[in-house]
């Protein structure tokens, strides 16, 4: 089969991915106690008035049936109304999906700039001061939870130094290259350092094999074999944990956007699991989740590209 | 170009869109656009399917009401009615309105305030028709006069004129729109215009140049955000993102202050407790319920939890309220007698859970001081966190024991906060509490239908008294709102019924 088949038999494998996660997350989300309606219409509504409200977004049908119809209506590419916000779940969800996004990739090029720069840095010098002040900031920082991280930043460079914005998104790239600066920092503070040790651990190895020894034997300039060999030689594994913070990282950044106040898909649907906003759980829920099976997606891709022995 | 020129120039790029200290998106140094940051979000634009705390706070800004609250709410005065009558039987009201438009320059009919009251009054799903329920019809009699008719003598029914739900909006508009439209993008009626709303971020509002007031607002226009985290506001106003930071952690109290802040508090109605449920062991019996009235040190509690800037609570309802009996003493913490009490009560096993909305501050240290006081009688208190969404569904269904717990009121006059927490025959069960005394609830009833003020006061306080003797809900403290202001704000404070209600005349200097 051709290197590249995968490509065309991924979407069909992604329909009953979809299809298993958006029935665990109706089920789970309305098995939760709570009613949205009575979180919309408050504390000083009539009993009459939600039989009403409930009775017109069908909350009064049994949940198989729910589910029924919302599978019916998101093959319309309708995806229900948001109960809370009383307007389709669509724009919704489409307006928030930007910023999470510019976010993720934001902090994600910040996190590669700085992970080639340490992990190439300490392999280069190994066992000096280098390596070793770069080994301490990765042990040092890897456990710090994003929350304090964001707060210090926001502390120091925000109101002490006043160099950035608490908060924010702006309606243009140059604008967010600014705005975003600091939380797509908090998200690099966080994943840098699992990246680095990743990265560094495999220069190593790479640098020890055999066919650098014999680059090595045959005069070759340090500096050659591992920006030619070693350096490509060692990304595979990086690439793929790459992956794995990525998937990670679009859960995490419910945190991130909460903190400094970005308006983005995590910020929603925190609010709409503690509204019971069932349709906006459902469909944040879904595109996190093709977020994550697209990730993984280009992950294969970039590896088939890095190692033409890899089949997929 | 080549590959190191190209990386050159996008490092560069980079380096410079990240140049510190420029502010992209400031305000322009001339525009008064206030910009205020508050904690829960805009849902609805609509005036009667207003609940909760933002869109109550936005629907002063955008909405006109009958009459008009001053800023500590002692009064009510003319706001779209100019004067008005009150029939000798006290069953009709007759509002006289001045020239006035909307924010689309259609004038402000008779037929329009009839229309938003049959709405909120009338219409099925109305958020809060409930204290309305007297209120039998709303006709225009002619373009300016609009005429009430109660099915009761109700005295409340004047000072319910300026509360938010009954913001006038225009028929016109709501028919042609549908609700749905425009609860998105409304007409209004008060000192601001609708601009923009994104919801989950900020509703934009510009003056109303068809205000009805000559040469107000003075401000050009408002930025209501929505900032979730309270710790994340509080830093907003201090680099000076959020001109209003509405509710902070009191633990930020003194350093917004030294920093030179107003964030002295505002008053507010609020009076913070503990709901008990009355049909549920082992708080169905009295004595029971007094062991923790005596048992509890609302002083310290409230010292504890505000600074000291919240009262301890000695009614059921805030002092800020009109008939708040004053000769109630504070119930000073008596460990002696709470233990003689819960000796007398036969409760065979002295032990109950406590729900706290999992995340509120507040509520998660009352709940531990609550736990240690109650302790020292022999009373066993499990503190159970858990989401507040499933915190009020085990209220409204009557399945916990006792839960902390905050409510206000909207006017001073205490009619609605006694129908909602002490009235045993409303919706809401005394909210939830299940507390259902036929006295109480028939002396409600009798103090809304009395016009001598003197006998309503008799009433009133005759009320006070059994709800604290029978320890309707342990009313505990009464807290302030928390805001901090920009020192740049003018003029702006916030009301006890949660409205700036003199936005018209705040100013930026």
């Amino acid at each position: 089969m051709d290197r590249f088949a995968f490509l065309l038999k991924r979407p069909i494998q992604l329909i009953p991915v979809l299809l298993g996660i958006s029935l665990i997350t109706f089920v789970l989300i309305q098995l939760t106690p709570g009613d949205p309606v009575r979180i919309m219409l408050g504390p000083k509504a009539s009993e009459d008035a939600i039989a009403f409200v409930r009775a017109r977004y069908g909350l009064d049908q049994p949940i198989l049936v729910q589910y029924f119809y919302f599978l019916l209506n998101a093959i319309r590419g309708d995806f229900g109304q948001s109960i809370i916000y009383r307007s389709p779940v669509g724009p919704v969800i489409l307006d928030r999906m930007a910023p999470t996004l510019f976010l993720i990739l934001y902090g994600l090029a910040l996190s590669v700039a700085f992970t080639l720069g340490l992990a190439i840095a300490a392999a280069r010098s190994r066992g000096r001061w280098v390596d070793q002040f770069v080994r301490l900031v990765c042990v040092s920082s890897v456990g710090i939870p994003s929350y304090f991280m964001g707060l210090m930043l926001i502390l120091g460079l925000c109101l002490k130094l006043k160099l950035f914005p608490v908060s924010g998104y702006a309606p243009t790239l140059i604008d967010n290259l600014y705005h975003l600066f600091l939380p797509a920092l908090t998200i690099a503070i966080g994943v840098t350092p699992i990246l680095t040790r990743n990265l560094r651990a495999t220069f190593l190895q790479q640098m020890d094999a055999d066919y650098a020894t014999a680059g090595r034997s045959k005069g070759l300039p340090e500096r050659y074999i591992f920006g030619r060999h070693v350096f490509w030689n060692s990304l595979l594994p990086t690439v793929n944990l790459m992956g794995v913070v990525v998937s990670f990282l679009i859960g995490g950044t419910v945190v991130i956007e909460n903190v400094f106040n970005i308006p983005g898909l995590g910020q929603a649907l925190i609010r709409a699991v503690l509204t019971r906003d069932y349709f906006v759980v459902q469909a944040v829920t879904l595109v996190l989740a093709c977020g994550i099976v697209i990730t993984n997606f280009i992950v294969d891709v970039v590896t088939v590209v890095l190692d033409p022995r890899v089949k997929l | 170009m080549d590959r190191r020129s190209f990386l050159k120039a996008t490092a560069y790029a980079a380096s410079l869109a990240s140049l510190p200290g420029i502010a992209f998106s400031a305000r322009a140094a001339d525009s008064k656009i206030l910009r205020m940051g508050y904690g829960s979000d805009v849902l609805t634009l609509d005036p009667i399917k207003t609940v909760y705390g933002s869109d109550i706070i936005i629907q002063g800004m955008m909405f006109a009401r009958l009459l008009q609250a001053n800023a500590d709410r002692s009064e009510v005065g003319p706001g779209l009615a100019e004067k008005w009558d009150i029939s000798e039987d006290g069953k009709t009201y007759t509002f006289y309105l001045r020239d006035a438009k909307f924010s689309d320059g259609s004038p402000i009919t008779a037929e329009d305030v009839a229309f938003s009251y049959t709405r909120m009054r009338f219409q099925k799903d109305s958020a809060y028709a409930a204290p309305f329920q007297p209120l039998k019809e709303a006709k225009a009699k002619d373009a300016k006069t609009v005429v009430f008719t109660l099915d009761r003598r109700f005295t409340p029914f004047l000072t319910l004129t300026e509360i938010w739900n009954t913001g006038i909006v225009p028929k016109a508009a709501v028919e042609k729109m549908g609700d749905d439209a425009y609860a998105k993008a409304p007409v209004t009626s008060g000192p601001f215009k609708f601009v923009e709303w994104k919801p989950g971020d900020r509703v934009v509002l510009a003056r109303n140049e068809h205000y009805y007031k000559e040469g107000l607002p003075h401000l050009d226009g408002l930025e209501f955000r929505y900032v979730a985290d309270d710790n994340t506001r509080v830093s907003m106003l201090q680099a000076g993102e959020i001109d209003v930071c509405i509710g902070y952690p009191v633990a930020r109290q003194p350093e917004l202050k030294a920093a030179g802040f107003r964030a002295d508090a505002d008053i507010s109605s609020v009076t913070y407790d503990m709901l008990i449920n009355h049909s549920k062991a082992p708080f169905d019996n009295l004595k029971f319920r007094q062991a923790i009235s005596h048992g509890i040190d609302r002083q310290a509690i409230a010292d504890a939890v505000t600074l000291g800037s919240g009262r301890p609570a000695t009614s059921i309802f805030s002092p800020e309220l009109n008939f708040f009996d004053k000769s109630l003493p504070l119930i000073q913490r008596d460990v002696e007698k709470a233990k003689g009490l819960l000796a007398d009560s036969g409760v065979a096993d002295p032990s109950f859970e406590l729900l706290v909305s999992a995340g509120i501050a507040d509520d998660e240290k009352t709940a531990v001081l609550v736990q240690a006081q109650l302790a020292e009688i022999g009373i066993t208190v499990t503190v159970s966190k858990i989401d507040s969404t499933s915190v009020w569904t085990r209220l409204i269904d009557g399945d916990y024991q006792a839960e902390l717990n905050w409510w206000y009121n909207e006017t001073r006059d205490p009619d609605n906060a006694l129908r909602w927490c002490a009235w045993g025959a409303g919706d809401n069960k005394s909210y939830y509490t299940r507390y259902n005394n036929e006295e109480v609830n028939k002396l409600i009833d009798e103090a809304a239908g009395e016009t001598d003020d003197a006998k309503r006061g008799a009433l009133y306080a005759q009320i006070q008294k059994i709800c604290v003797d029978e320890v309707a809900q342990v009313a505990m403290f009464h807290p302030n709102w928390l805001n901090g202001y920009s020192p740049k704000v003018k003029d702006l404070i916030l009301n006890i019924g949660l409205q700036f209600s003199e936005i018209d005349q705040t100013d930026l200097v």
